[in-house]
């Protein structure tokens, strides 16, 4: 696979439980400051329990932001998405005559008003004109029409994986001349079914997760949406900014292991990983920071530890990674795109980010993160992110004056 | 759009609310309903999968596996490169056990397979584990677009990829609770429900069923090969058909007089299926028209059953007459044009040739 084309990345936008756009995100990881505490949001009997990463907005304070009626349809999800949408395309003109497309990815979709209505749909008339917010397609439709994109849209739904699929689409997409520009990222909301089918696998800590830690118990959930416009390289020049970042390879691999559980020695993330620098033309040792997938369940952390050393050889020749999921939580479908933010962040103020709430290597590992801001040169960034039913993918992100 | 390279078809097997399973089967004989909705005619699934794993599959994975499977066998394969699947709702009878489950027992400890397989991938993913497949795998989640982006994907993919093959299709299954949700949303047809569908004198709505079909496309042509797909395209909202459909046209050097055959997505539902009438007019006129929903019943990924067909239709060079709706028979089928959409959105293009 090669991308003979350049992709460039032209805007991008994110709402997390770290911030409601890219630069309040950016302050949060500046500061090390982590968005995780108790349900405020959400209406479940897990409230006061479990710790999640939420954006501390309701609703009706989404929908004001956005200027749409509470009297229209829109799920959670579709609001944080279209929030991040308007951020990421602020200075692009879409219906510019260039082909433009969109691929959005989710895994919730309208769950959360299918959970909440879901006697009450049967019992009276007053939401059900939630009922055809269900499919994960009728938000990215939604979404379409607010951006005024009417041809090529499309939603993946590969789990935790699902975001960074959608990224890497489009860049292909771009590659194949079927696309000159596409709008790419993806949306999950908490939805108590989320919260409960997690809670029902034993996969949460009991306080913060700690990524890549001996003693790392468990993960946090999350809820975020993050777009990124990718261009045809030409095309992004021709505008008065450079582009942010260069999105220069990317990978796709199935563990074809377990349902839900990785293979130890990571065979998804890793042939994930070496499809992704394989595209760029790049050696592994040209890469200056691993944004990590590090969800911090114990299965998890190991696979991707051992799909880093068989990369890298040895623990030594690990370049500099943290996992970013302590600040936000896990976000699911999300966490391809806002961690492609976090990576283009890290490229554009040359830092790398904390991986929080660590003190102790995996002693099968033998691999440190990051656990501090630092400076560093960062000309290329690898952006991790695995799923359920075995789906791996990694992005490689590089610096737009390279 | 640039003319991609075409894909070529090896195998392909469908289950639907007709006996497709059936060796031979075309549509000579068709099963009547008078319900909605109706679930697939389910072939004997411990044919291809063993009964232990049958019993935790879900009825998108055995549907999903089983006609992945099957068209495996057809191009005489054991395993692909890449999996690339469509799925309009994903696994909706787990999402629903999930939601009932939790709503009676939120806060104590739930049964958690239905919510590991509720997630939309479990079928692409289950035909990864049951194939040990570590390529490229894939889901698309786009309501009545979902099949359409698989197809799409496979053909960009066999682009990227020359030397490799893969397994491409959709799957959607029926949901009780789901199915109650699109009759008060007024989707569904009420007045006399039937399959066939009568299509002169429709009433509103649709009648919803459910089935998989999976294909194998390699992009290089064998003696065997079945067809070839040339160009798909998509389109979220229009409402000129006829702009979209010349546009294509077009773009693959085509004109409207060279489609032996266009399958049309005719459904019987009163509110839309004008828009294949405009079109038949517009640029079709006397052409075979061959309709295929009035049979199989409406879900997102029901134009993976209408590839099935057109690719049959090339087999056999002709056209039966229960799937047969206006025009005479072809002299020669060698290019079947495919058009759907869904209450007026997601609008596909599928163009299969010999």
């Amino acid at each position: 696979m090669s991308a003979p084309v350049r992709i460039a990345v032209s805007g991008m936008g994110a709402i997390s439980a770290i911030g409601n756009d890219v630069p309040s995100n950016y302050q949060s990881l500046r500061s090390s400051r982590h968005g995780i505490s108790h349900i405020q949001q959400l209406d479940t009997p897990h409230r006061g329990k479990l710790l999640v990463g939420e954006v501390p907005l309701s609703n009706a304070e989404l929908l004001n932001r956005l200027g749409i009626h509470s009297a229209e349809a829109y799920t959670r999800s579709t609001l944080l998405a279209l929030l991040a949408v308007k951020e990421a395309t602020a200075d692009i003109d879409v219906a510019d005559g260039h082909r433009t497309g969109l691929i959005s990815a989710t895994t919730v979709g309208g769950m959360d008003a299918t959970e909440r209505f879901y006697d009450d749909y049967l019992e009276t008339k007053s939401h059900r004109h939630f009922i055809a917010t269900h499919p994960c397609g009728y938000g990215t439709e939604q979404l379409a029409r607010h951006l005024g994109v009417t041809d090529y849209v499309t939603t993946i739904s590969t789990a935790c994986s699902s975001a960074a699929n959608a990224i890497m689409l489009g860049a292909r997409m771009i590659s194949a001349g079927r696309l000159d520009r596409a709008i790419v990222g993806g949306t999950d909301c908490l939805s108590r079914f989320t919260i409960n089918g997690f809670n029902a696998l034993m996969i949460y800590t009991d306080g913060h997760c700690s990524p890549f830690d001996e003693h790392r118990n468990g993960l946090n959930l999350g809820e975020a949406a993050a777009y990124l416009v990718l261009e045809r390289a030409e095309l992004a020049m021709g505008r008065s900014k450079p582009p942010l970042a260069y999105l220069s390879g990317y990978g796709h691999a199935n563990d074809a292991f377990h349902q839900t559980a990785s293979s130890d020695n990571g065979e998804g993330a890793y042939l994930a990983m070496k499809q992704a620098l394989e595209v760029a033309g790049l050696d592994a040792n040209a890469v200056s920071y691993i944004n990590a997938h590090g969800t911090a369940t114990p299965n998890n952390d190991l696979a991707e530890g051992n799909a880093l050393l068989r990369i890298y050889g040895s623990a030594e020749a690990v370049p500099q990674f943290s996992s970013t999921k302590a600040f936000t939580g896990h976000t699911l479908a999300a966490a391809g795109a806002i961690e492609a933010v976090f990576s283009i962040l890290a490229l554009q103020y040359q830092q790398i980010f904390a991986n929080l709430n660590f003190t102790e290597p995996i002693a099968a590992l033998g691999i440190v993160p990051q656990t501090t801001l630092v400076s560093a040169a960062v000309g290329h960034v690898l952006s991790n992110s695995f799923g359920f039913g075995g789906n791996c993918s990694s992005l490689l992100f590089s610096h737009a004056h390279e | 759009m640039p003319m991609s390279k075409p894909i070529y078809i090896h195998g392909a097997a469908g289950i639907s609310i007709q006996p497709t399973t059936e060796p031979g089967y075309f549509f000579d004989s068709i099963l009547r309903y008078t319900q909605n909705a109706i679930p697939a005619h389910d072939p004997d699934y411990k044919v291809l999968i063993p009964a232990l794993q049958l019993r935790r599959m879900n009825k998108s994975m055995r549907m999903a596996i089983f006609t992945a499977q099957r068209a495996l066998q057809e191009a005489g394969r054991t395993t692909v490169n890449a999996v690339i699947t469509g799925s309009g709702l994903g696994c909706l009878r787990d999402s629903e056990r999930f939601v009932e489950s939790l709503l009676t027992d939120e806060g104590q400890s739930l049964n958690p397979t239905p919510f590991i397989q509720s997630t939309h991938n479990m079928a692409a993913a289950a035909i990864a584990l049951a194939l040990k497949c570590n390529g490229y795998n894939m889901t698309y989640v786009n309501n009545a677009n979902s099949f359409e982006s698989a197809v799409l994907d496979s053909m960009v993919y066999l682009d990227e990829h020359p030397d490799d093959t893969l397994l491409f299709g959709g799957v959607d299954e029926l949901g009780e609770r789901t199915t109650q949700f699109w009759d008060l949303a007024g989707y569904l047809k009420k007045q006399a429900p039937a399959i066939p569908t009568p299509l002169a004198n429709s009433t509103p709505g649709e009648i919803a069923a459910e089935g998989a079909t999976f294909f194998v496309a390699s992009g290089k042509p064998t003696p065997s090969a079945m067809g070839k797909i040339s160009a798909v395209a998509t389109c979220h909202e229009t409402d000129d058909s006829k702009a979209l459909v010349s546009r294509f046209l077009r773009e693959n050097g085509l004109e409207a007089g060279a489609i032996d055959a266009v399958l049309m997505g005719y459904n019987g539902d009163s509110r839309y299926d004008y828009i294949y009438d405009d079109l038949a007019q517009a640029l079709f006129m006397g052409a075979s028209i061959v309709g295929f929903k009035h049979l199989l019943g409406e879900y997102d990924t029901v134009t993976a059953a209408g590839v099935a067909i057109s690719l049959r239709l090339l087999g056999e060079q002709r056209i039966p007459a229960a799937l047969q709706l206006s025009g005479t028979q072809p002299k020669q089928i060698a290019r079947v044009l495919i058009y759907t959409q869904r209450r007026g959105r997601n609008h596909g293009l599928i163009l299969v040739e010999r």
